[in-house]
């Protein structure tokens, strides 16, 4: 049966297709030039990530849809700009290390102050709305307004172009490939990101409560854990998670704006629907995907590239509408 | 005969204090005062407001037969309003002459291009989960908005496309004075919409209160228990959105025919047409059709006067900076309405009042 067949090597198929789909672009693209594009599509995919993962996993234990996370996100880039404009000098500085620690000032003080965010967020209204999904979507948009009009009170309605450490601005030439010092860097944050989620969720016992959760909530309870405060947890880390992905997202792009984080939410919305609601893997190669055809076609076909993703997401929501990896649920 | 059911007597009940009620009063002076803002206030500012309010009324409910009566989340309503808008736009501006037999054809492909592109959406998101419908329709709304920035020489880009209107709709066409108005292309034109929106309202009120709409309530309270009594939620879930997506579509025509111009900042912005339909409904109330009314005017009023209130309040207190940052952010205070809207009412006004209502009917038929 054909069906029989295709179970049985489904996976190596699967795995078969993504290697020829993703040389593919090597037809018209030059091979220096397809370098290039693929750090700059693995390091855009792993930002991707970086948000995503947030509305996953609030996703997958709290059964609530985040529509809040884009302005988290944003709330995340305009603090690190904050502390990037109080520390110039550092940031200026002709020094790795200033730098980098310019640099990891912000993102702790960009987390501490979203997740702060987000735990008022999930204490004051999130908790209220639990099962109702669209009075989720339809609160957590609410939040969304709020959020970003006080970015636009507190640091002005404008653009304003990202203040990038000096370091990070550069790049490294090896064997004629131009490669920025800031994608690697990325690439390394959202390895790093996913190794602690991983981590975290598989080794640790929090982890295992956590996922717990997601198969059983009500049991969970039963075995007395306090179910609440590890949501307000999740919900912090997810916005923790934001802030790290806006933070990472500004100096990519270099430039922040209040409205940033409705473009990024929707990138993170079509990875999650590829990788599938609730996965942290799932939102991994979602994201990679994403990142990678964006940057392809990009180079390819420019005016097409908004519209690739789109286009993925309903070729995969067609053939496997659960996304690529469901989650126990 | 046979004996009449309580249903049946009730019904009829019903019927007969139909037209002595007040909200039956109520309705009327609506309407009423609609038909003659032109001839009372023929200032350009008060009628277009009027125009906007019977709009953004109609958009409103098309969006509530999603939200309120199907218990789905839309994102994409302000793309098929944009798509209805473009498509009138298409066959009397850009690609044909200003004729009538043009203008119907543009309602025509509004609702065939909306109805198509709604069954698409439906079918892709609802086979997951409805809320899959929220997101989907996000993402497709700003590749549209992508598209008709992008496809420049197809739309006319961020400029958009300027429409002039066929014979009677005209804006140099005048028939002479009537009770000391001049009725020109413009008042007609706000009458026809006027009446159009009317007539659609009234389709959803029959479309709401049929029993399509009674199995569409069941499903919205219920999935599995709709499920349970036989109905296929899937088939009348599409019926009600691609209902929903094609009225909001015509609208977007007459838009159109209104502001005399599309472009994609006016029609197709998703975050400002969505924000502002979804304060509507959430403020007038959900799945009451009516809702939409009064959230429309409340929104539309308050946006049109505001700068004066901005102004009132910088005469009276010239030191508070914090007061003018915040009013001139106003739509924080629209987001802060909102969630509390949510959180205590979730009904919206117009639900609010029902419920107070039948609560003290039946207060009343228990002291009898």
């Amino acid at each position: 049966m054909a069906t029989t067949t295709f179970e049985r090597w489904g996976r190596e198929l699967t795995i078969a297709g993504a290697i020829v789909l993703f040389l593919l672009p090597l037809i018209g693209i030059p091979g220096k030039t397809y370098l290039t594009l693929t750090i700059a599509g693995v390091a855009m995919g792993m930002l991707l990530f970086l948000v995503a993962s947030g509305v996953s996993i609030i996703f997958g234990l709290m059964d609530v849809i985040n529509f809040a996370h884009g302005a988290l996100f944003a709330w995340g880039a305009y603090v690190g700009f904050s502390i990037f404009q109080s520390l110039m000098n550092w940031v200026e500085a002709d020094s790795v290390l200033q730098n980098f620690a310019v640099f990891l000032i912000a993102l702790v003080a960009a987390m501490m102050v979203v997740a702060l965010l987000g735990v008022i967020l999930e204490k004051v209204i999130i908790r209220r709305v639990y099962g109702f999904h669209l009075f989720q979507i339809l609160i957590t948009f609410g939040a969304t307004v709020v959020l970003v009009e006080l970015i636009r009170i507190l640091w002005g309605p404008n653009d304003e172009v990202m203040i990038v450490p000096l370091t990070f601005s550069r790049n490294w030439d090896i064997l004629d490939i131009i490669v920025y010092r800031y994608r690697v860097i990325c690439i390394v944050i959202g390895l790093i990101v996913y190794g602690v989620i991983q981590f975290v969720l598989k080794k640790t016992k929090l982890g295992t409560i956590v996922r717990a959760g997601v198969e059983n909530r009500d049991m969970v309870q039963a075995m007395g854990h306090n179910i609440f405060l590890l949501f307000t947890g999740v919900f912090a880390a997810g916005a923790g998670l934001a802030a790290l992905g806006g933070l990472a997202m500004s100096i990519f792009s270099r430039q922040v704006y209040p409205d940033m984080g409705s473009t990024y939410l929707l990138f993170a919305f079509i990875v999650v629907i590829i990788g599938g609601l609730g996965s942290v893997t799932g939102s991994l190669v979602g994201a990679l995907i994403v990142g990678l055809s964006y940057n392809y076609v990009a180079y390819l076909v420019p005016w097409a590239a908004a519209g690739v993703n789109v286009l993925i997401m309903i070729i995969i929501l067609l053939i496997r509408p659960t996304g690529l990896f469901p989650a126990g649920k | 005969m046979a004996e009449p059911t309580p249903v049946q007597i009730f019904r009829i009940a019903e019927k007969r204090k139909q037209y002595r009620s007040g909200s039956f009063f109520l309705k009327i002076g609506i309407l009423a005062l609609f038909v003659l803002v032109p001839f009372v206030f023929p200032s350009y500012k008060t009628v277009d407001l009027a125009m906007q309010i019977i709009m953004f009324a109609t958009l409103v409910a098309s969006f509530d037969i999603l939200l309120g009566y199907t218990g789905i989340l839309s994102f994409g309503h302000g793309m098929f309003f944009g798509i209805g808008a473009y498509c009138v736009a298409f066959l009397i501006g850009k690609y044909g002459m200003p004729s009538y037999l043009n203008l119907v054809l543009g309602f025509v492909t509004a609702a065939l291009t909306a109805s198509a592109l709604a069954l698409l959406i439906s079918f892709l998101s609802l086979r997951v989960k409805a809320i899959f419908f929220a997101m989907i329709t996000l993402a497709i709304a700003e590749l549209a908005i992508v598209l008709a920035t992008g496809l420049s020489h197809f739309t006319g880009g961020e400029d958009g496309i300027s429409l002039s209107m066929p014979g009677i709709f005209a804006v140099s066409f005048s028939i002479g004075d009537f009770m000391g108005l001049e009725i020109t292309g413009r008042v007609l034109t706000y009458y026809f919409i006027f009446l159009s929106c009317l007539g659609l309202f009234l389709l959803m009120l029959r479309f709401t209160h049929s029993p399509l709409g009674r199995v569409l309530q069941a499903i919205r309270d219920n999935v599995q228990r709709a499920e349970a009594l036989g109905y296929k939620t899937f088939i009348f879930q599409i019926i009600s959105i691609t209902f929903g997506c094609v009225v909001a579509a015509i609208i977007g025509g007459l838009y159109a025919m209104w502001v005399g111009y599309v472009n994609p900042a006016s029609s197709l912005e998703v975050m400002a047409i969505m924000l502002n339909v979804l304060l509507m409904v959430i403020i007038g109330g959900m799945g009451t059709l009516y809702g939409g009314i009064v959230g429309a005017a409340f929104l539309l009023i308050t946006q049109t006067f505001l700068p004066d209130l901005q102004n009132l309040a910088k005469d009276f207190f010239p030191q508070a900076t914090l007061l003018h940052n915040v009013l001139e952010r106003w739509l924080l205070l629209f987001g802060i309405l909102f969630i509390l809207v949510v959180i205590f009412f979730p009904k919206g006004v117009i639900g609010s009042v029902q419920d107070y209502i039948s609560r003290r009917k039946t207060i009343l038929l228990g002291k009898e």
